[in-house]
Parts: structure tokens; sequence; C-alpha cells
């Protein structure tokens, strides 16, 4: 066409430019190799076996939270209700009789409360078209009171399963427990994403709402169903969360909401949806566990890490964006 | 008359006339359900509980109202409301300069929020969450427990009574009754609606958005920082964790007061009602032995009812 | 001549994969109108957006007022004297029309507050000098169509204007109201005031302008006094040829009966609208912007509910109360706004084109990839849409293989009757020409079409039918040499309530 001499000379004006897109793209994983390779740098212990153990251990839990909240963020909503519906599913898992042989039924509660907080959050969000925000926020503060009716207030302990304590800290072939959970969790909800319809359709959905349903896909039905599944892997989430941290108070998923939103986002989401993935939520996650390792590592104090949290969850976010998107 | 009545009426917002009469209704009810509630003494405590909550809400309507959302108001709250106590420490001569200081300090930060937003072009969600996060964590680094003391006369501020009257919840309808004048008559207050209700059209007859969004998390710093020298006053002491609250709380009445998170629609006055309503509902609920737990409860699903009532805007 | 107030020299502009603007020349003098006329995506809006400060152009500049200016946003622009009115409407629903003239401009009391007694009675004079009965206090969502679009024009007219930009003011307005636009113009031009004029209206163009330049797929095509050219020639300027090569022949034998619609209400929107449509028939639905073309067809798609009336897709009766139903019951429908309403943009070729039909390339849900991705290899042949593989995302993509994107999409997803929403918006002419072609073959292989068109050539070179709907209702019917740009106009604003003052 008729711009092809004049593509050149825009070319030549502006080789940084070019650098933009690779940035957009890679960025958050350029940035994590260099978080490790300070890691590495400043403090020997990082690399020790026993280091990246716990590490990834307490990591995983945000790392199921992160793949569900993916789901949201990616039909331009959000799910605030995450950390709460995590301590309110570890608050379920100390109520029922503490015996191994109850694991199963556990999950198995859990999941269907999951999926009913899901659904509900999802038929706000569609069907009474109030904004992700509020609705989540709702069920949020609802679950909280839920909780806090069902507990009095008070903390509960030691009423757990003990096979629930493998799950959180055990390994298996010297891989922490719960990161094969978590590693079996991505393979299914991978692919649920990258190779089913619905996959599909949740992109669809989440780039263009009206075009979708226009097209006869059911936008309503693949939001639903988005925020069912955020809500179960916060709820098996919170069970690892529970097993892991072995004490239950009332706010142990406390957190875990904003964090799980955070690492999304530096995975390269946008609420204005239809962007981001898996992989790149999961390095968003990488990001959040490596500081938090490190900042423990180098004897800071912990608030440290908040302040560092903070700085780069807005750093990460603005790689993606190039100005007037 | 009649007519004059009736031209006020409908010009009212439904989603006002809604929650104030709700707010009416509970009061009504509050009167049947304990004899205490009417007194004096209870309808003060209202007004006094409900002033911290209107200032942080306050800041956060300008926000919403231009599409935006401020997730650091909390953290504002908990560092200026420890700064204050930790470095006046009892010593009232250095009580001025260090809260000039301190409002200096919230402003600083509304403003690095909003100019984040616009240079970074990040989500305002995640700017200010990063800012919350950032700010919780310097509190924290700078005290783990409520730090140094106030000059008795700080009291004065959450406390003083003017003709047995207390004078902070009436400072605070009168600071929503200015922002209500602003926002009406202020050509900045009528650019805040024009660019949350259509930033493209706003940005094309030559308003400059950024210095719009930029005032409003100014200002929001500003009221958050309000709240955290009204809170010090009132706990006579400054608290690395008060703001936790407010995060998520100083959004509720905004949006049961109609302002819609999209922006360009809503307002302050439907935010100071919404503001009662939370505060008289919750002394209600306590009247009627319902724990804060239940309080929650009902919170969410009040959230959901109002929210799901008002009809969002349709696009020209 | 008068002084020069614009003048654009060899300015460019570029957007991911088109070049909107290429070296384009341009000027203006005082108290003079120039109309700016060429195809749908010729770079008309973007040569007005560019001289605001809207855009910034990639190469050449802009010279206003004697000054070359670098412009970083339209507040600059406007602070210069540069006022327009854009072809979407930039107003604010819920401020009131007051407010909206006034948006940027207000006048001011000490204290930077508003004086709204003033602005009111501003509003009130500058309404009336148009001769329309707007309440001031009124908010913008509470108005019509037509009003909108007239609070827009009133809103460009408000400040010190030395150049007025004005995109498509009349698209939706009365030959009536167009006629008090124009003195106004008259009188802003005996003031000295400069007007760049675009309109798709080639007739007032003749009637109002001195000059008159044409722009074609983001060149310059050329400048003319508007007395030294007639409008056929004008015409063929724009299209870059000649009329009888653009539309293929009409033409073919229409089979039996496709859709035929009885006494349908969408709302308060579409009242009592009856016609049929034919296989292998293109009929066209004219009408005024706002005359509820496209909500019909969103009634009849399902995604605006019918409250009377009923439609039959052939020979049985329908009840879509979704756009799922309607796909199944045959239906397909190709929206106006392919932006906000066709595509996905952030999504691939192939994403796009199997959206309604994605069922038909999965095996128990899992999306099988090769077959999807050798019938959308198949279907971009066919099509010719020119792209490196079916992989590349739509936003990649010119106006016309978008377009055509979705013809690919709603031929495979449709059974029977295709409704076409403004097929040809934002395409340049080569792409059109194969738009043209490929409804016609759709026509001749059986189909049945319902062409929705604003172009008023489009729908005379293309139809074999015409209905004019005006304002919800049906204004009338128009058959093989009853079709012309003058009959269809005459029905479209005939008789027509408006809100003209007395």
């Amino acid at each position: 066409m008729s711009g092809t001499t004049i593509n050149l000379e825009r070319a030549e004006t502006s080789r940084l430019a070019q650098a933009k897109p690779f940035f957009q793209k890679y960025g958050l994983y350029v940035f994590l190799v260099l978080l490790i390779l300070i890691a590495v740098s400043t403090s020997p212990q990082f690399l020790a076996p026993r280091n990246i153990q716990n590490l990834l251990t307490e990591g995983a839990p945000l790392g199921m939270a992160a793949l569900g909240q993916t789901f949201v963020i990616l039909t331009a909503g959000l799910d605030l209700s995450v950390g709460s519906l995590m301590s309110s599913v570890a608050v379920i898992a100390t109520s029922i009789a503490p015996d191994n042989v109850m694991i199963l039924p556990i999950f198995l509660i859990a999941i269907a409360f999951g999926a009913l907080v899901g659904f509900v959050n999802g038929w706000l969000v569609t069907k009474r078209k109030v904004s992700p925000f509020l609705a989540t926020l709702a069920t949020m503060i609802v679950l909280q009171g839920l909780r806090f009716a069902w507990t009095k207030g008070a903390p509960l302990s030691g009423h757990l399963p003990p096979g629930f304590r493998v799950l959180g800290t055990g390994t298996l072939l010297s891989i922490p427990v719960n990161l094969w959970a978590l590693g079996f969790l991505i393979l299914v909800f991978a692919i649920v994403l990258y190779r089913t319809t619905y996959g599909r359709k949740l992109y669809l959905v989440g780039g263009n709402p009206r075009a979708a349903f226009l097209s006869g896909i059911h936008a309503d039905r693949v939001i639903i169903a988005a925020y069912m599944i955020c809500a179960v892997l916060a709820s098996i989430a919170g069970l690892f969360l529970v097993g892991y941290v072995g004490s239950v108070d009332n706010w142990v998923g406390k957190g875990y909401e904003l964090d799980s939103i955070a690492a999304v986002m530096m995975g390269g989401a946008s609420f204005k949806g239809g962007k981001g993935g898996i992989f790149g939520s999961l390095a968003g996650v990488l990001v959040l566990i490596v500081i938090y390792n490190l900042v423990l590592l180098l004897g800071f104090p912990i608030q440290t890490q908040l302040v560092v949290k903070g700085l780069v969850i807005i750093l990460a976010a603005s790689f993606y964006l190039t100005r007037g998107d | 008359m009649s007519e004059a009545f009736k031209k006020v009426v409908s010009k009212i917002d439904p989603s006002i006339g809604i929650v104030s009469g709700l707010v009416l209704l509970l009061v009504i009810a509050g009167f049947f359900v304990s004899d205490r509630f009417g007194t004096t003494q209870n309808l003060l405590n209202i007004l006094e509980n409900s002033v911290s909550l209107g200032l942080a809400s306050m800041g956060q309507t300008l926000v919403i109202l231009t599409g935006g959302i401020d997730l650091s108001i909390g953290g504002i709250i908990s560092l200026t409301s420890c700064l204050t106590s930790g470095v006046i420490n009892g010593n009232s001569s250095l009580m001025f300069p260090v809260i000039a200081g301190v409002l200096l300090l919230g402003i600083a930060i509304g403003a690095l929020n909003g100019v984040l937003i616009v240079r970074l072009g990040v989500h305002p969600l995640i700017v200010t969450l990063g800012m919350s996060m950032v700010l919780q964590g310097v509190t924290l680094m700078y005290t783990l427990e409520p730090p140094g003391a106030m000059p008795l006369s700080w009291d004065l501020v959450a406390y003083g009574k003017l003709l047995g009257v207390p004078v902070a919840p009436l400072v605070m309808v009168l600071i929503f009754i200015a922002m209500w004048a602003f926002l009406k008559k202020a050509r900045l207050g009528r650019y805040i609606f024009a660019v949350g209700g259509n930033a493209e059209a706003a940005r094309l007859s030559g308003i400059r958005q950024n210095r719009v969004v930029v005032f409003v998390y100014t200002a929001c710093g500003f009221f958050a920082t309000l709240t955290g020298l009204y809170l010090v006053s009132r706990m006579g002491i400054g608290d690395p964790r008060i703001g936790g609250y407010y995060m998520l709380s100083s959004i509720t009445p905004v949006v049961v007061g109609g302002t819609i998170l999209a922006g360009g629609k809503g307002g302050v006055i439907g935010t100071l009602i919404g503001v009662y309503l939370i505060i008289v509902l919750r002394n209600l609920l306590n009247f009627m032995d319902i724990t804060s737990f239940y309080q929650w409860i009902i919170e969410g699903v009040i959230i959901i009812v109002a929210v799901s009532f008002y009809v969002e805007r349709k696009k020209v | 001549m008068a002084e020069t107030v614009l003048q654009v020299k060899s300015v460019t502009k570029h957007f991911p994969g088109v070049v909107a603007l290429n070296q384009v020349d341009f000027n203006n003098y005082a108290g003079e109108i120039h109309a700016l006329v060429g195809e749908n995506g010729a770079g008309k809006s973007t040569l007005i957006k560019v001289i605001a400060g809207a855009y910034q152009p990639d190469g050449g500049e802009i010279i206003f007022g004697g000054q070359k200016t670098v412009w970083d946003s339209p507040h600059q622009s406007r602070e210069a004297g540069i006022s327009v009115i854009y072809q979407e409407f930039n107003l604010f629903p819920d401020l009131t029309v007051a407010e909206n003239i006034f948006m940027g401009n207000e006048p001011l009391k000490a204290f930077r507050l508003i004086d709204y007694p003033k602005m009111i009675k501003e509003s009130d004079e500058l309404l009336s000098k148009f001769g329309i009965c707007i309440e001031p206090l009124k908010k913008v969502k509470d108005l019509s169509v037509a009003e909108q679009q007239m609070v827009e024009i009133a809103k460009g007219m408000c400040n010190q204007t030395k150049l007025f930009i004005l995109d498509e003011p009349t698209a939706g307005i009365s030959d009536q109201e167009a006629e008090t636009l124009f003195e106004r113009l008259a009188v802003l031009k005996a003031e000295g005031v400069s007007v760049i004029y675009i309109s798709h209206r080639l007739g007032e163009i003749f009637q109002i302008a001195d000059r008159v330049t044409v722009l074609k797929d983001g060149n310059l095509v050329d400048t003319f006094d508007t007395k030294a050219i007639d409008k056929n020639t004008l015409v063929s300027k724009m299209v870059g040829r000649d009329l009888e090569d653009i539309y293929p022949p009409k033409g073919g034998e229409a089979g039996g009966e496709a859709l035929s619609i009885k006494s349908l209400s969408v709302g308060h929107l579409v009242k009592d609208v009856s016609f049929s449509l034919r296989q292998g028939e293109i009929l066209g639905l004219a009408g005024l912007v706002g005359s509820r073309r496209t909500e019909l067809a969103h009634g009849l798609f399902g995604s605006l509910p019918i409250t009377a009336g009923s439609y039959k897709l052939g020979g049985r009766e329908v009840s879509a109360t979704n756009p799922q139903a309607s796909i199944r019951s045959g239906l397909g429908f190709l929206t106006e706004d392919r932006k906000n309403e066709g595509l996905v943009l952030g999504q691939s070729i192939e994403a796009n084109i199997t959206m309604p039909i994605l069922a038909q390339f999965a095996n128990n849900s899992l999306v099988d990839f090769k077959r999807e991705k050798n019938f959308c290899q198949q279907e971009m042949d066919k099509y010719a849409i020119v792209a490196k593989s079916g992989e590349v995302l739509v936003n990649n993509l010119s106006g016309g293989n978008q377009q055509k994107v979705l013809f690919s999409r709603w031929v495979q997803a449709c059974g029977g009757v295709l409704i076409l929403d403004e097929p040809t918006r934002g395409v340049d002419v080569g792409a059109k020409v194969e738009i043209y072609k490929i409804i016609r073959d759709l026509a001749e292989s059986g189909l049945a079409i319902l062409l929705i068109s604003s172009e008023l050539q489009e729908v005379v070179g293309m139809c074999d039918r015409v209905v004019v709907m005006k304002e919800g209702r049906l204004a009338g019917e128009l058959e093989n040499d009853q079709i012309s740009e003058e009959s269809i106009m005459h029905l479209a604003t005939l008789s027509r309530e408006n809100f003209v003052c007395d």
C-alpha cells in the first residue's frame, strides 16, 4: 500500500517504540528473573533447597487463588470475596470432625460451598447488573458476618484432621504436596482456558461481551461460570492454606483477594477484560512470594515487605500500558 | 406552594429519596426497639459516630464521581494518625506545626496517587492498592503500637461542644454542604462530573481531565488526613491499624447514596445520608443485641439491594 | 482573497494497520465555507481531529492564524479559537443542556464559580437563534436524537470561534432544521468565521460551500471551487472511478418469501412495522439517523424485546427472545458498530470467524484447532482477507478486512436471512466494491438480504427494493425505478413532527 515508505520512516524514528512490545509481553518475566538474580546475589540461602521448598509451599495457596482470579478478571470483573471465602472454608474445615476420614467430605463440602458463593457473585453481576466490585465486596462482608456468627468470633485451633497438615506442609518426592496440587490445578485449568470452547468463549466475552452476546454466546453463563471457577479454586486454596498455617482464626485468608488481584494484573491482565492468562498470573504470584522471601532472608523487618510489594505492583502494572490505552 | 414543592421533589434524585426513606424508617423503628434510642445522648452518639466515616467517604465520593477508586484512604489514615501523636508526643508546642505538616503529607500522597494514575496510565484500583500497601508498611515500620500521645487540648476537636451541641458532627455536615455547593456551582466541580460521565467527550471539550483527576485524588488525600486527625482526637492517640476499616468501608456509603462506580452520576448529599444509614443501622442493631457479626451480613445485603435498585446510566 | 486562517501542510497520521492520512494539504480562508468530502474511511474525521489537537500528527505541520502550532490536546486548539462538532455525540447525558453547551467554556463569577443565570440565559438565546425550543435545564439524556444534535451544534457556536468545524451535523436532523443551520452558518461566514463542513449530503455542499476538498483513502484528491464542478464529477472523484463500476448489476430472480414481518413493535422504539423479504432479494432499509432501523433489526434478532406483532422466517413463526435462538432459526445480523458490537478486537481472525459456530469445531468441548484453522484459511481465501495467518489479531486489520471477517462469520452462521447494518462503514473504496460484489453474490445464491444503510447512493446502487423508516414507523416502500436519493429523502423526512418553534 501507499503507506510503505512512511512506515519505514517511522521505524527509524522510534527504536524505543520497538522495544516496548517486547517489554509489554515479557516485562514481568524479565523482572522476575532480575528479582531472583538479586535474591541469589544478596542472600546465599535463597537457592538452598529448603528455602525454595518453603517459598513454594507458602506461595501455593496464593497460586490457586490467583489461578481462579484470572478467570474472573478475564471477564472484566474482579473478585474481592476470595480472601473471605478462604477464611470461611477454613472455618468450615475445623467445624467438622477432626478425623482423617473426613478429609474428602470436607473437600467436597468446601467445593460445593465455593460453587454456591461463586454462583451468587456471578448471578449478581450478570442478572442484577451489580458492578463486580460491589457484588463481591458485599459477598465478602456477608461471608465475614456468617463466619463470625458461626464461630462467635473465637479463634479455633487443633480441630483439623491431622491429614491437612500433610497437605499443607508435607512433601512428596521432595516436592511440597500443595505444589503437586497446584500443578494439577494449573494443568486442569490451563486445558479449560486454552483448549476448550469455554476458554475461547471466556476470552471472547471478556474482550467484547456485547459482540459475544450478539454472536449467540450465552455471555451471562460464561461469566457466572468464571465466578464459580474462581470461588471453587479459592475454597481449595483455603483448605491448603489452613493445612499450611495449622490453626485457624477468622482472618486467615485476609489479604488474599488483593494479592491475587495484584498478581493477575502484574501478569498482564486488564480490568477491561479479555487480556491476560494463567502463566502471567503465576509469574505475578512468584514475584510476590520472592519479594516476601527476600525481605525475610535479608533480615529486614517484615513491614518492609508491604512497602516493596506496593511499589512493585504499581511498577509492574505500568509495563503493560501504553499511553492513551 | 404545592407546585413548587412538587418541582423540588421531582429534582431530587430517586436514590437519595430511597436512602432518606430508609434512614427515616430506621429512626422510627428505633423508637419502638428501645426507649434509650430516642434519648438525646444516643442521638448525639449517632452523630458523633458518623464523623470519621463521613470524612473518609467525602473524599471517596469525589474520586468515584470521576470513575476512579481510592483504596489508599485507610493507609493515609493510619499513617497520619500515628505520625501526629507519635511526633507530637504530648508536646503541645509541636501541635500546630506537626498537624500542618501531616496535612501537607496527606495532600502530597493524594496528589502522588493522581499523578501516578495519570502518568503511568495504570488503573486507579492498582495504583491506590499499591499505595495502600506502601503506606501501611511505612506506618508499621514507624510503629507497631499506638505511639506517643496528644496534648489534652486536641480532644476538643472530637469532643468540643458549643452550647451543649457537639461541634465535630456539625462541622462535618457543613463540609458536606460546602462540597455540595462546590460540585454544583464551581467549574471544577462540574468538570468532575464531566470527566466521570464521558472522559473522551470531556477531553474533546477542552477539559484538562488530567488536572481534574489529580485534583480529586489530592482532595481525597486531604479528607483522609482529616479523618486521621479526627480519630487521633477521639482516641487520644494514633493507631497503626485503625485505617484498615476505612479502605473498603468508605466506599459503602458512597454507592448506597446513589453514586455509581462508573462515575459521572451521584453526589455528596447521597453519601452523607448513606453514612447516617449505616451508623443508625449499627446503633439500632446494638440496641437489639445483635452482634457486629450480623451487622456485617446486613451491611452486605444493603449494598446489593441498594445498588441493584439504582438504574445504571444509559449511554447517549 | 481573504487571509488564510488555517494551513495544513503534508500531514500524515497512522493507526495500527492503516494510514489514515497520507501527506494531506489543506487550507481555509476567513469567511469561507470549505466542504470536506470523501467516502467513509477517507480520513475526514481524522483530519479534523488532527486540526483540533485531538490526535497528534505523525508528520507534517499545521499553521493556524499564521503560527505553526503543535497541540497536545483539544484544550489548546479551543483556546486558540477552533470549535468542533464531532460526528459522534460528545455530550454528557447526566448534565443539563446548558451545562453541555458551555462545557469547557463556562461563564464564570468570582472564585471560578459558574454564573448559572448567565449560562442559562445565553443557552436560551443561542437555542432560539436556531429557532429551537429546548429547556436549558433539561438533562441531555431526556432529549431526542435530533435535539441532541442541535445541542451539539449550539455547543460549537458558543465561544469566540475563528474556525468552526462541523462533522456530519445534518446526519440526524430534518431538512427544515438543516436550513436553520445553514442560515446561521451564512451569518458566521459574513462575520468572517472560517468554516470546515463535512457532509454526505452532496446537495448541501453545493448549496453552502465555496470550495470543496476531496479525500480518498487518506490521500488528498484535489480541492475545487464548488462553482467549477458538478455533482457527478465530484462523486467520481470521491470514489475514484465511475459509478457504473462500483455496484454489481442488479437482477436475479427473487424466490419465495424468506422473512415476513407483521405489525412489529419494539417497545416505544419501533411501532407497527410490516414488510416482507424474498429469497435472493436485497431489500434496502433506509431512513435518517434516529429512524430506528437498527432497533428494528435488534428486535428481529432477539436482542431487543418485541412488544407486539410477529414475524416469520421461511414461513415459520419465530419467537426468539435472544440471539442464540434467532441464529438457530436462520437469522444472521452483521451489526453496524463493528468495533463495539461485532468484533472482539483483541482476538484472532479465527476466533472471530467461528464465534457463533464454535460448537461445530469441537469434540467434547475441546476445540479442534486444526480443523478450525483449515476452515478459516479457506474462508480467508474466499473473501480475500489479507493477513499473514488466521492467528493475526483482528485489531491489526484494515476496516475492509475486518468487515470481511464479519461477512465470513455471518454467512456461515446464518441460514437464509442476513441483516446487514451499514456493512461498508469505514472501509476504503476498493474493499467497498469487493463487499458489494459479495453481497450481490450472496443474494444470487439465494440468501435474502436486508440492507440497512445511511449512504443513499449505496441503497440506490444495491437494492432491489427499499423500505423507508421514519421515527420508528414505516414511511413507505419504493421499487425499481422509483428508487432514487430524492425519493428516499422525501419519505424519510416527510411531515416529520419536529421541535422547531412556530
